[in-house]
Order: C-alpha cells, then structure tokens, then sequence
C-alpha cells in the first residue's frame, strides 16, 4: 500500500507541476500585449463636424486620431458635409444606430442637437462635445476655446497694434454661438477698457473667403480711417487679407485672424495679416478622446450633468488659445 | 578489469531478460504490468496521435484561415486603392484642373511664381478670374476629402512645377517635378501607381502628419493623343485606414498581420513586431504561399498574399513555436485526460490484479498447508468463478484422499490380520508336527506302518505348512503338501477317494502362495466327496498359460446348487468383506471361509486380476480354477510394491 500511496503522489505531483507550467505560460502569453492602458481594436470612436471637409476639423481629427493610434482603437470621422443642422442630426442619428464606443461632437445648433445627444448618452454611448458647445444636453464634457477669452485676448492685442485708438470692424459668422462668443468678449473689452477704440460695424463674412473679400472691400471703401479688422474665422481672414492687399491704403491696416491655416500664416509671414489666434485644435481632438476612452471603459466617475464642477472629468476645458505674430509664425508652420 | 566487468553484468542483464519471459514475475505483477499496457500505453499512444492530429489540423485552419482573412484585407486595401484611382481619374476630368494643368490657372505655389522679399506677390494674383478658378479647384479638391476623410491630402501639381492643394505645400522653392514621386508618376503614362510611403518628399502638410502615417499614391494626366503629361495627382492616404483594416485581424495569440510594398519594406507593422521589412527573397514568386524563417533567434512562420492590384503584400507572422490557444488548450485537456487514465488505470489494475491473485494465493495457502499434511483444511469462499470452482474441486480432492488413505488403512490392517492369522495357523502345528515325528517313529519301532505312514503325511503337511513361515513357496512344495493333506484323508475315507495329479514339468520351480490348493481340496472332500454316495475323484492339475499358472482343482461331488454358486461367487467377488461378514457372525466353519482366505490373499498379493473362478453342476461335480502370476524371484517382489 506504501508503494501505491508512493506512485500516487508522484502521478498528482507530476500534474500539479504540469497544470501550474500551463498556466504560467499562459499567463506569459497574455503579459505580451500588455502594455499601459490599451482598448480594442473593435472599439469605434466617432468624431462628428458640421462642414467636414474645413480645413479646421484636420488638427482636431489629427489630435483624435493620435489619442486612437496611443490607445489602439478606431475612429471614424462623418459630419455633416453642408452647414446644415439637419444633415448633421441625420449623421448623428445613424451613428447612434451604430453604437460606437463613443462621440466627439461639435455640435452645429446647440438646441436642435441635444435631444439626439441626450439620445445617446442614454443608450450608453458616452458624447463629449468639442470646438462647440451644446450648453443644455448631457454631454460630459467641452472641449473647445473659451471663445469669450480668445476675443478678449484678441481685443488687447488689437489695442496694442493700434495704439489704443480708432475705428474697428469684425467680420464673422453671426448666430453661431462660437463666434458669437467671439465677438462678443472683443466687442465688449473695447467697450469697457479702450476708450478711444470703437467697433463701427459688424458684418457676415459667411465663413466664405470671397464673402469676406468683398465685405472688407466694402468696408474698406465706407470707412477709410479704418484702423483695425477682427475676423473671426480663418478662411475670412485669407479673403480681407486678399482685399487689404490689393487696396493699398496709406494708413496701415492691422488684421487679426482666427485660426493658423497655411494661408493665414503666409500672410502673416508677409505681414498681410498681423496677428491670428491660435486654438488648440490638437488638444481638442487628442482629449476628447481620451475622455471618451475613460468614460467608455467606466474609468472615471461622471458627473451626472455637465453642469457639476465636481468631477473627475472636467466639465469644461479650455483648449487654450495663443496669438500668432511674425515673430512666432515659423513655429506653427508644419515641419 | 573489463572483462570481469562484463562477466558481472552479464547475469543482470540476463536477469532483467527473465523478467521479460511469461511466468517469471509473479502473477499479480504480471496482471499489473498486463493491464498497465493494455489500459494506458493506448491512452498515451492515442493522446499523441490527438495532439498530433489537432496540431498539424489546427495549424492548416490557421494558414488557410489566415490566408482568408489575408484575402479580405487585401480586398479592402484594394478598394481603398481603387477608391483613390477613381478619385485621381476624377481630378484629372475636370475641366477647371485641366486648365490649371495647362498653365492657366494661378496656383498655391511654384517655381514659376514666387513671392519676393519684400513681400510683393506676384501680379497674376491679382487676376480676380485667376483666382475665382483656383478657388473653385480648392472648393473640388474638398469635396474629395469631405467625402472620403481617409484622405490626408490632394496636391494637383502642372509640368512647371506649380501646385494647388488645401493641405499640402512645398517645403522649399525647389521645383517638384524634380521629386522623384513625380518622375515615378510621369515615367508611367496615366497609370495609377502606388508609392508606398513618402519619404524625403519636399513636401509638408499643414496638419503635420508625418511620413509614416500616409501613404503615398500618385497618377499622372495625359494627353491621349500626344502621350504627354500634362501633370501629376498625388494623394496622401492615412496609413489608419490600412491599420485599421490590418489590425482588426488577431493571429492566435502572438501573431499578427504586417503589410509591406513590394519591395519589402513595411507599410504598416504592430508596434511590437519581430521583422521591421519583408526580404523580397523571403518570399517567393508565388501570388501565396508560406514561408518559415529565423530572425534573431526566433523561428517565425510567414503566411503572405500578394495582391495584384497593388502590389502590396500581407503578411501574417506567427511564432512557430508557439501553437494556437486552441492547441494549447486540447494538449492541456489530452493531458490532464492522461493524467486521470493513469491514475484510474494504476487503481483499477492493482485492484483487479489483486482480485484475481487474491483468491490463487488464498488457495495457495491451503494447498501448502494440506501438502503439509494437513487435511483438514477446507476452501470456504463463495465464488462463482473458476477459482470458487477450483477451490470446491480442492474440497473434494481433500476428501477424496481422505478416504482413500483411510480405506488403505483399513486394507492393510486386513492384509496385516490374514497374515497374522496364517502365522497363527504356523504356529500350533510345530509342537504337533514334533509329537507327529516322535509317534511316526514310534509306529514304525511298533511295525504299525499304516500308523507310521499316515503320521510321516501329516507330519509332511505340516513341515510344508509350516515352511520356516514363509509366504511363499515352490509349486511342487504346495503340491507335496496337497499330496500329503490328501494321503491322510485318504487313510480316514479309504477307496472313495481317489486322485490325480497331473502337472506341467517346467511349473515345478515357480514360486506360489503356499496353501492355496489345501484349503479348496477340504472344501472338495468335505462338501462334494463325502456327501456323494460311492467313491469320489478329485482332479489337481497345473499348467502354464502365458504369464499365469493355472491350478484346477476338479472333483465329481455333489456339486451345488446355481443359487448357491452365485451366493459363492459374490462372495468370492469381494473376500475381505465376506470374511468379516462370517467373522461377525462366527461362523467360521462356513463351507467357503478357506477359499475366500485364499481368494483374499492372492488379491492382496497380486491384485484383482488374479484369483479364484468357481464353476460347478448340481450332482455332477465343482471346478475350482486358480490363476496365480508366473512369478520369478524378483516377481515377487514387484508383486509387492504394485500392492503398496
């Protein structure tokens, strides 16, 4: 019986060594693709623009794709390829369908969109929206310029191009709450801090670099003592450059443009354009998805509403704007 | 010392041969061993041929399933390519490009228009007409990269080197048609040509993707009539759109699925990957196929597809010595199966090999104590099978001997009486045989010779009788001593007596029981002759027939009747009981108790073959026939020991 017992022991031992060698090298196999926080391949994040094919959406859609390629998931990018408001409610309607992982939304029209957003964060899809803002919906985050900031900050710099003095106009897409803000934030730092400096006239440049050609060119002819422009958007700001151009004036006019497209930097290279802003479009995108990633894999705890301040997730984040001038222009060239 | 040293090892190995001869070992080894074989070897045989079979299967479903998934990819990465031709055909058509082509529409950038220092632009800008067409190509370019975002950037550059693109810009004031990319797409006349990445282009875009994460496709536009180029559409496409298709796919664990152009460098590789390009060596002309090759240290197994359209290779990579889970897990679970058929197979035949041995060596134990001399010992067990049946045969050969012993006891104790008795029978006559001497002298001095004649007889058949207590006597002894018993009844029954002997010369000399005939010649006189009226003949005869003495005794007595007869011969049949049967009812002076002691003694002696045959007829006479064994000195003695 002792040699039974004998046999027995070294038969279990064998397959306890056996099983514990399966498992470890199991183990071994898994601990190779592990490395830092990583989702799947299958996991879909969608980005969604309104006019998708503007130049603009290209760094923010870079900044989503680089968040992708770090945390090994997907993205797709669909908006609505018109400034419509109902073609980007069709588009977001049908990714919902999808069920992607999550949405990164800049939203067109605030009201008609948050019932869909409100949509899909109830059917778990989590939204963050970026660039624009939908204020009322349930969307976790904003991701995007204090717009109120960039055109105060536009409105100092402005003052300091033209000595604190004279007649401004703003060219911008009016009803848009970005540049609303926008202007907003210029029209009334001029108002409460620079006596002397005036906004003479508002104007709808329609986002379109011919529009703004030739509404600068009008605004051009109307107030010859214009000192500065303020654009709001980037591709105006190549069209009032083309009209300062090609109408030479004795007294200089100073521009400042939104946004650093190769026009505009070219212009401010050869100092048609004086100053633009530059958003942190990257930034916009790169987080966002971050974001979603977190609130994808339940890694933070949201707010239950955007309007919380109290969250691991910030409600609301200031990509940042910086001011571009000759001096720092070669920096925001592409390498 | 080697010699010896092969003397010695010699008998072990010789010894552990033995072990594999049948019956060497004992039996419940052997059943161990027997069942150990027949039970686990074909599992572990047949566990092997499992893991085998599942491998060799599972790794052809892997190929053939790769190349599948390799097929789709590529298929994929076809339409995305053919999605681009489409689109570089598009361009070319359109009217507004065609222009610009044609050198008549302004453009982004170019050698032929360059900005001076001082910051002038060149008059053609100011052409508003220019500058509405470049406008409007930018707005077509869009279109494009609204519709299909996968696109990094267009660029439509003309043969002087001027370019229009939203995204993409020159570096440098260096003329791109001088760019090799360029030279590629105008070397092949409108065809589409896929160049891979672009490296060292001198061209940026403005959303700064790199050159690793583009590839890099062109086409030039020709005139169809003249063949001339008329300029080049060169499209950048995110590698994310090949990666996303490529990484989808999960190779077993380890594996993956690489991409390279055809000239073996990588389009798009996992981060963590073991080969950074394709040798174009590596893989042969085939459209498919497999490959294995080492690379550091690292045998890695290739599975690739070419596609024709864009020249590009898939490749999945693999460690060869890494099976699919799926394999891992059946070898895990043919193992784990081994395991327990081992151990019940260890179990199962100790048990049944104790089972079976269990009971032999119990019955063993027995016999050993019985060959020990112990009868007593019985098998108890309750089985039904062979070993219950033997150990009941062992019970009834047990007692079987029993009995035989106590019958050899009883027959020897029977033996050991009649010649007790016979010695007996020895015995009183010496003293007589004495007295018989003194009266025959005393009758011869006297002159009374019938006196001294009759004494000289008895005293004769007395001497022979007696025989120095012998068993066994010469023929012609026992026949003096007849002669003698017959010449004293002959004095007391005067003429009604007669007789003869008639005997074969040579029989003389052999050797026989002695009183065999005296005892059946009384019964002759006392139960045939003296009843018969008149005188009466007794024939004696010997003879020799074969390997037997025949010796008949004959008279013309009375006879008897058939029933007595066939009284006599049962009884003659089995002697030994008869006498006791006469012995217990003491009627010792039967008419048959000296034929049946004959009878006894020479069945003692000699066995059942031989013996005593009666034949008689009622008023005509009895026959007593005697076969007695031709015996020679050493006769005898073999008589004795088939007796033992």
């Amino acid at each position: 019986m002792k040699k039974m017992l004998l046999i027995y022991i070294v038969i279990i031992s064998a397959f306890m060594i056996y099983v514990f060698r399966y498992y470890s090298q199991q183990s071994e196999v898994n601990a190779w693709d592990s490395r830092g926080l990583q989702g799947d391949i299958a996991e879909n994040y969608v980005m969604v623009t309104f006019q998708s094919g503007l130049e603009y959406w290209r760094n923010c859609l870079k900044g989503f794709e680089d968040g992708a390629e770090k945390l090994g998931v997907s993205v797709e990018y669909r908006g609505a390829t018109q400034y419509d408001v109902q073609e980007q409610m069709t588009v977001l309607e049908q990714i919902i369908a999808k069920k992607p992982a999550g949405i990164a939304l800049s939203a067109i029209d605030p009201g008609a969109l948050t019932p869909m957003i409100d949509k899909a964060v109830a059917a778990g899809i989590p939204v963050v929206l970026f660039d624009a803002d939908a204020p009322g919906s349930r969307a976790y985050s904003f991701l995007g310029t204090n717009n109120y900031n960039a055109g105060l900050t536009a409105a100092e710099k402005m003052a300091q191009l033209t000595d604190r003095e004279g007649q401004i106009a703003i060219i911008t897409l009016p009803g848009l709450q970005n540049h609303e803000e926008r202007r907003k934030g210029f029209e009334e730092t001029i108002a409460k801090r620079y006596p002397s400096m005036k906004v003479v006239k508002v104007v709808d440049g329609k986002g379109d670099a011919m529009v703004s050609r030739r509404e600068a060119e009008k605004l051009l002819k109307a107030y010859p003592d214009l000192a500065g422009i303020f654009v709001t958007e980037a591709t105006g700001g190549t069209g009032v450059g083309e009209a300062v151009k090609n109408n030479p004036r004795s007294k200089p006019l100073k521009i400042i443009s939104f946004d650093t497209n190769k026009g505009t930097l070219d212009m401010i290279e050869n100092g048609t354009i004086s100053a633009t802003m530059a958003q942190g479009t990257w930034n916009m995108g790169y987080w966002s998805l971050q974001y979603l990633f977190h609130l994808h894999h339940g890694l933070t705890v949201p707010s239950p509403t955007s309007a919380g301040d109290v969250s691991p997730i910030p409600v609301r984040v200031d990509t940042g704007i910086s001011v571009v001038t000759k001096d720092n222009v070669a920096d925001y060239y592409a390498k | 010392m080697l010699n010896n040293h092969h003397k010695q090892s010699r008998p072990g190995l010789q010894r552990y041969l033995q072990w594999l001869r049948p019956g060497s070992l004992e039996l419940r080894y052997q059943l161990v061993i027997l069942f150990l074989l027949i039970g686990i070897l074909p599992s572990i045989i047949l566990g092997f041929l499992v893991n085998w079979t599942v491998e060799r299967v599972v790794d052809q479903q892997v190929i053939s399933n790769t190349l599948q998934l390799i097929g789709k990819v590529n298929q994929s990465l076809d339409n995305d390519m053919e999605n681009l031709q489409n689109t570089t055909y598009l361009i070319g058509f359109n009217q507004h490009v065609r222009h610009f082509l044609a050198g008549g529409t302004e453009a982004d950038g170019g050698p032929s228009r360059q900005i001076g220092d001082d910051g002038e632009v060149s008059p053609a800008y100011s052409n508003p007409a220019a500058d509405d067409q470049l406008y409007e190509i930018k707005q077509f370019l869009q279109e494009f990269t609204t519709l299909y975002p996968e696109i990094a950037g267009i660029m439509v550059v003309n043969p002087q080197g001027d370019y229009i693109s939203n995204e993409m810009y020159a570096r440098t004031n260096e003329n791109l048609t001088k760019e090799s990319w360029y030279q590629q797409a105008a070397a092949r006349e409108g065809v589409f040509t896929i160049l891979g990445h672009p490296y060292g282009r001198n061209i940026t875009t403005h959303v700064n993707y790199a050159d690793e994460e583009v590839v890099s496709v062109v086409r030039s536009i020709t005139d169809p009539e003249s063949r001339k180029v008329l300029g080049v559409v060169l499209i950048d496409l995110k590698l994310r759109t090949v990666a996303q298709a490529v990484r989808d796919v999960k190779l077993g664990k380890t594996g993956y699925l690489m991409v390279a152009d055809a000239d073996g460098k990588a389009i798009y590789k996992p981060e963590h990957s073991y080969l950074s390009s394709l040798p174009s060596d590596w893989t042969d002309q085939a459209d498919s196929g497999t490959a294995v090759r080492n690379v550091e240290g690292k045998e890695l197994q290739l599975v690739y597809r070419k596609s024709s359209f864009t020249g590009w290779q898939t490749v999945g990579v693999f460690l060869t010595r890494e099976s699919a889970s799926e394999v891992r897990q059946i070898h895990f679970y043919v193992i784990c199966f081994l395991f327990l058929v081992g151990l019940i197979g260890v179990t199962a035949s100790v048990l049944l090999s104790q089972s079976i041995t269990g009971p032999i060596r119990q019955l063993m134990s027995f016999m050993r104590t019985a060959e020990s001399g112990d009868l007593t010992v019985r098998y108890s067990g309750r089985r039904h099978d062979e070993v219950g049946m033997l150990g009941r045969s062992f019970n009834r050969m047990l007692i079987q001997i029993r009995r035989l012993i106590r019958l050899n006891e009883l027959r020897e104790k029977q033996k050991r009486e009649a010649e007790l008795r016979s010695l007996q029978a020895n015995i009183k006559p010496h003293f007589l045989y004495n007295t018989l001497d003194t009266i025959h002298w005393m009758a011869r001095k006297k002159g009374a010779d019938d006196v001294s004649e009759m004494v000289e007889a008895l005293s004769q058949l007395f001497r022979i009788g007696l025989s120095k207590g012998k068993d066994i006597i010469q023929l012609d002894e026992e026949i003096q001593h007849i002669k003698s018993y017959i010449q004293i009844q002959k004095t007391r029954y005067r003429d009604r007596l007669t007789f003869t002997v008639e005997q074969d010369p040579e029989t003389g000399e052999f050797p026989v029981l002695k009183l065999l005939l005296q005892p059946v010649v009384e019964n002759a006189i006392y139960h045939g002759i003296k009843a018969r009226r008149g005188a009466g003949h007794i024939h004696i005869s010997v003879r020799q027939r074969e390997e037997c003495l025949i010796l008949t005794v004959q008279d013309n007595g009375v006879g008897m009747s058939q029933e007595k007869l066939q009284e006599l011969r049962e009884k003659l049949r089995e002697p030994l009981r008869a006498m006791e049967l006469q012995s217990n009812r003491m009627e010792k002076t039967g008419r048959s108790y000296g034929m049946l002691n004959v009878q006894a003694r020479i069945h003692l002696a000699f066995g059942d073959a031989y013996g005593i045959e009666l034949d008689s007829r009622e008023g005509e006479g009895t026959k007593v026939t005697i076969r007695h064994p031709l015996l020679g000195e050493q006769g005898w003695n073999q008589g004795e020991e088939t007796d033992r």
